[in-house]
């Protein structure tokens, strides 16, 4: 096997491989206005458009909705050991960051980031109406929707639509296999990755070189022969066509980037830490992404919750701790903001099975080369009176976290991608 | 609305449609069979599937543990040492690992090669439904149990697939009803019931959530956690206000507090149409398949059987249109290579790769069907894998496909003649022209349409973005 090292941009390819003569079909009618566009925006200024400073979000999601109380702890509130009299933790056990408030101690991985002014903690982060499903929690946060509105575009694909016009397909890369809703735009960009090193086209190579070679000649074209898309062809045969263009448009340089770069710093052998390891690599390897997207799942502790919620947390901080240390020694730390999130809180009282039900209101991290203070928002009364339905209230819409992170660190106005305006939560 | 075809349409090509949709598609031999012996007896072939028998037996291990058996087990266990004790646990999920390895070779060795391939389909819609995991089980014996209550109501009554389902056990442990008491009720079933089970989100409100977790508490599992059993003195007695009714309500009061919405049957109607059609239904199509429903008194049979012959399911924006799940693609890509399945393992790591693990749904919501089955990273696996079920691959104990046998000797002899059949065995989806001149400059560059010659153009053929559609 030879591996590929011809490295094309989406520009390069379309042009070459389309429009370079060497083909002499017709030129697919959503492949056409795609050029047009690049021709009119971006072509020929060189490499495509990256962000300002060359800026790249990492989002990281938490998935199954994480306890944000027994994240942060509010260790001198009584209101907290009352309604967690099993699973409250005690105050000496916590990375103290306030008088007040002391972090989970799996996450001890995250305390060189917080003594460097790197991490932010953001209290009480929400939306009016709140969802306590997991799916539509889900949706309401990819999607950036009001909760009483269903929307079909994620707002990092409308950030992909509105501001990254001319970009590849490799502007967002999700490491998982399914897309996260958050992608979907209009223009369908951004691409799944699993593992760099399935991510080609493979010819068994009992054949010989001759062969091989134009059995993947044969296979680039098979895939790029979307001759005209007929109005009346069904929407899925044209989304996998364009697929089937993007993979072989990322095919050659998301194998090349992973591997010209040797990572220096050691990860969990977690799924979350090779994905940011992987991440790590493209970054420092060159990829014109913008945006990456990572996962890790487990956190709906309805059942004996402290030892889950004490592993996954810990996976948290030592992969976000090797993730920036390994961006600070190959020197990319200070292009890149990550930031969790998690589709919601869970409810303030613990429940009888040692653990915790769906709630509101939660926390999220930001880690950024200079955070503006380590706490931001406000943390949430747990008097009674205050909850809503044993749920605590929010505070920091997280809209105004999106809006924080386009306009104050990918430089972007946020009110065409979010669809409305919100006041931008100082982040950096 | 409804209306059936005209049988006069009824050909080669609807019948592979419904082939690929009410199975799991198949060989021209097959389609052709089915073209044949006409519309109404196609339809009744697939769902009258209760008259077809059905002699595959039980996995020998599929059976409950005794209660003596497990306190023996449990005894054991307990005075073993605690390295002991741990050798003792990693023995048993070994064994419940190799039994879950089996129950899957099982299951997809009915989906392709099963006398009742509507059965099998409709266990996979209701296993992606009513998504539980073996992640939490571990017990491979309760999956089959729910596998086995998703077969037998495959097409049945609506009422009682939900009642068999709030009281399986494998559902009792995935969603902690089983913890769930009057001082604590949990929540996890009672939201999950309405929210993606029965009525969809927006029809119920979070105070139906609060008060069916206390009616729904009495439910349980007897010691050895493989039965279910009522407990009467864990039951709420109060009073409970569920979608507008008041009373001392439990679990049974429930379920049919929520068979009486309208909903109910617009929902689970609109899900097997998005299911089966590959696309949502439109709001009076809906409606057309709930009243169907509702007349038969919540029976799924004739539901199916108008669906299923309706000028809607035939319909262009239907045809060929759907993207195939992982699970169809790889039990029809094996049957029309005419080849056995790989070892189960294999198809296991095989539908993990391509985003459809069997007993392994990603969370209760199930899967995500439709175009979402095809990002950039499971294109490429589709594109690789069909490779290895083409030419074989010893390391993973797959056998190559004998694909000499499915031409004949004639096709053989000619290429553009093995063009045409090829594109007749694999695709309802024309190729375009570019892509047959393509595969055409292929074969040209070849002397003769030797084995490796016919594997190569096959998978090339399959790796194109019309044979993932269906």
């Amino acid at each position: 096997m030879n591996p590929p090292t011809t490295l094309k941009t989406r520009r390069e390819f379309l042009r070459t491989t389309l429009l370079g003569g060497a083909v002499s079909w017709t030129v697919p009618a959503f492949i056409d206005s795609t050029f047009t566009a690049l021709n009119s925006e971006a072509a020929d200024k060189g490499p495509q458009a990256a962000s300002r400073d060359g800026r790249i979000v990492v989002l990281l999601q938490i998935a199954g909705g994480n306890d944000g109380l027994n994240t942060i702890v509010p260790f001198t509130n009584d209101h907290y050991y009352k309604a967690r009299p099993t699973i409250g933790l005690q105050a000496r056990s916590l990375i103290k960051l306030t008088r007040e408030l002391g972090l989970h101690p799996s996450l001890a991985g995250l305390r060189s980031l917080i003594v460097g002014g790197q991490l932010a903690v953001v209290q009480g982060v929400g939306y009016p109406n709140p969802n306590r499903s997991h799916f539509r929690g889900t949706d309401i946060w990819a999607t950036a929707s009001d909760a009483d509105k269903f929307v079909n575009t994620g707002w990092l694909g409308r950030y992909f639509d509105n501001a990254c016009a001319g970009a590849d397909p490799t502007v967002g890369i999700a490491v998982s296999r399914q897309r996260p809703l958050s992608f979907a735009g209009k223009s369908g960009k951004g691409i799944n990755v699993d593992n760099p090193d399935n991510y080609r086209f493979m010819v068994s190579s009992k054949d010989d070189a001759g062969t091989m070679a134009t059995t993947q000649q044969s296979y680039r074209e098979l895939n790029q022969s979307s001759s005209t898309m007929a109005a009346d062809a069904a929407a899925s045969i044209n989304y996998v066509k364009r697929v089937a263009l993007d993979v072989q448009v990322s095919s050659d340089q998301i194998i090349a980037r992973s591997k010209s770069i040797e990572n220096k710093a050691k990860y969990p052998s977690s799924q979350l830490g090779n994905s940011l390891k992987l991440i790590a690599r493209w970054i420092a390897g060159g990829m014109p992404t913008r945006v990456y997207y990572a996962s890790q799942g487990g956190y709906d502790t309805h059942i004996n919750q402290p030892p889950a919620h004490e592993r996954l947390l810990k996976d948290l901080g030592d992969s976000i701790q090797a993730f920036t240390d390994d961006l600070k020694a190959l020197g990319h730390f200070n292009r890149v903001l990550l930031m969790t999130f998690s589709e919601f809180g869970r409810r303030v009282k613990e429940n009888a099975s040692t653990g915790t039900d769906h709630g509101a209101g939660s926390m999220l991290f930001v880690v950024a080369p200079k955070v503006k203070s380590s706490l931001l928002g406000k943390y949430p009364s747990l008097a009674p009176a205050d909850l809503h339905q044993g749920d605590l209230k929010y505070n920091v819409d997280f809209r105004q976290v999106y809006a924080g992170v386009l306009e104050g660190w990918l430089q972007t106005p946020s009110q065409p991608i979010l669809g409305q305006q919100f006041e931008p939560l100082a982040l950096v | 609305m409804l209306e059936p075809i005209n049988p006069k349409q009824w050909d080669y090509r609807l019948a592979a449609h419904l082939l690929n949709r009410a199975g799991f598609g198949g060989p021209p031999d097959e389609i052709e069979r089915l073209a044949k012996i006409g519309f109404d007896k196609a339809i009744s072939y697939f769902v009258d599937f209760d008259r077809v028998s059905d002699p595959t037996p039980a996995p020998a291990w599929a059976k409950a543990e005794s209660e003596e058996q497990w306190e023996q087990r449990s005894a054991a266990r307990r005075a073993a040492d605690p390295k002991q004790r741990s050798q003792i646990d990693a023995m048993r999920r070994s064994q419940e690992r190799k039994n879950l390895s089996d129950l899957l070779g099982w299951w997809l060795k009915r989906m392709a090669n099963g006398s009742r391939p509507l059965q099998e389909k409709l266990t996979l819609f209701w296993h992606d439904h009513f998504a539980t995991s073996y992640e939490k089980l571990e017990n491979a014996y309760l999956m089959w149990l729910q596998n086995e209550t998703f077969r037998r109501n495959a097409a049945g009554n609506w009422t009682r697939m939900l009642e068999e389902i709030t009281v399986d056990p494998a559902m009792l442990v995935w969603l902690d009803q089983h913890t769930s008491n009057k001082r604590h009720p949990n929540e996890n079933y009672a939201r999950e019931v309405m929210e993606l089970f029965s009525l969809g989100e927006g029809n119920y409100t979070e105070r139906d959530v609060v008060e069916t977790a206390r009616a729904l508490t009495g439910l349980a599992l007897d010691k050895t956690r493989q039965n279910y059993v009522y407990k009467p003195e864990i039951h709420d007695e109060g009073a409970k206000t569920v979608l507008g009714k008041t009373g001392n309500l439990d679990w049974q009061d429930v379920l049919k507090l929520i068979q009486l919405q309208p909903q109910s049957q617009r929902f689970i109607a609109g899900k097997l149409w998005t299911w089966f059609a590959g696309v949502p239904p439109s709001r009076e199509l809906t409606d057309a398949l709930a009243e169907e429903l509702r007349r038969s008194a919540n029976h799924f049979q004739p539901m199916l059987k108008v669906l299923f012959s309706s000028q809607e399911f035939y319909s262009p924006e239907v045809l060929a249109a759907q993207v195939k799940s992982p699970v169809q693609w790889l039990v029809g890509t094996c049957r029309v290579l005419g080849r056995e399945l790989p070892p189960p393992d294999t198809c296991d790591s095989m539908l993990t790769s391509l985003g459809q693990r069997l007993f392994f749904p990603p969370d209760v919501n199930g899967w995500v069907d439709g175009p979402d089955w095809i990002t950039t990273n499971n294109l490429l696996d589709r594109y690789n894998l069909v490779e290895r079920l083409i030419l074989g691959d010893p390391g993973r104990k797959i056998t190559p496909a004998p694909v000499a046998k499915l031409f004949t000797r004639a096709e053989l002899a000619d290429k553009a003649a093995f063009l045409a059949a090829l594109e007749r065995r694999f695709f309802l989806v024309p190729l375009e022209d570019s892509q047959k001149k393509t595969l055409f400059d292929f074969l040209a560059a070849r002397r003769a349409l030797d084995d490796a010659t016919v594997q190569q153009t096959i998978r090339l053929a399959l790796s194109t973005p019309q044979y993932q559609l269906t």
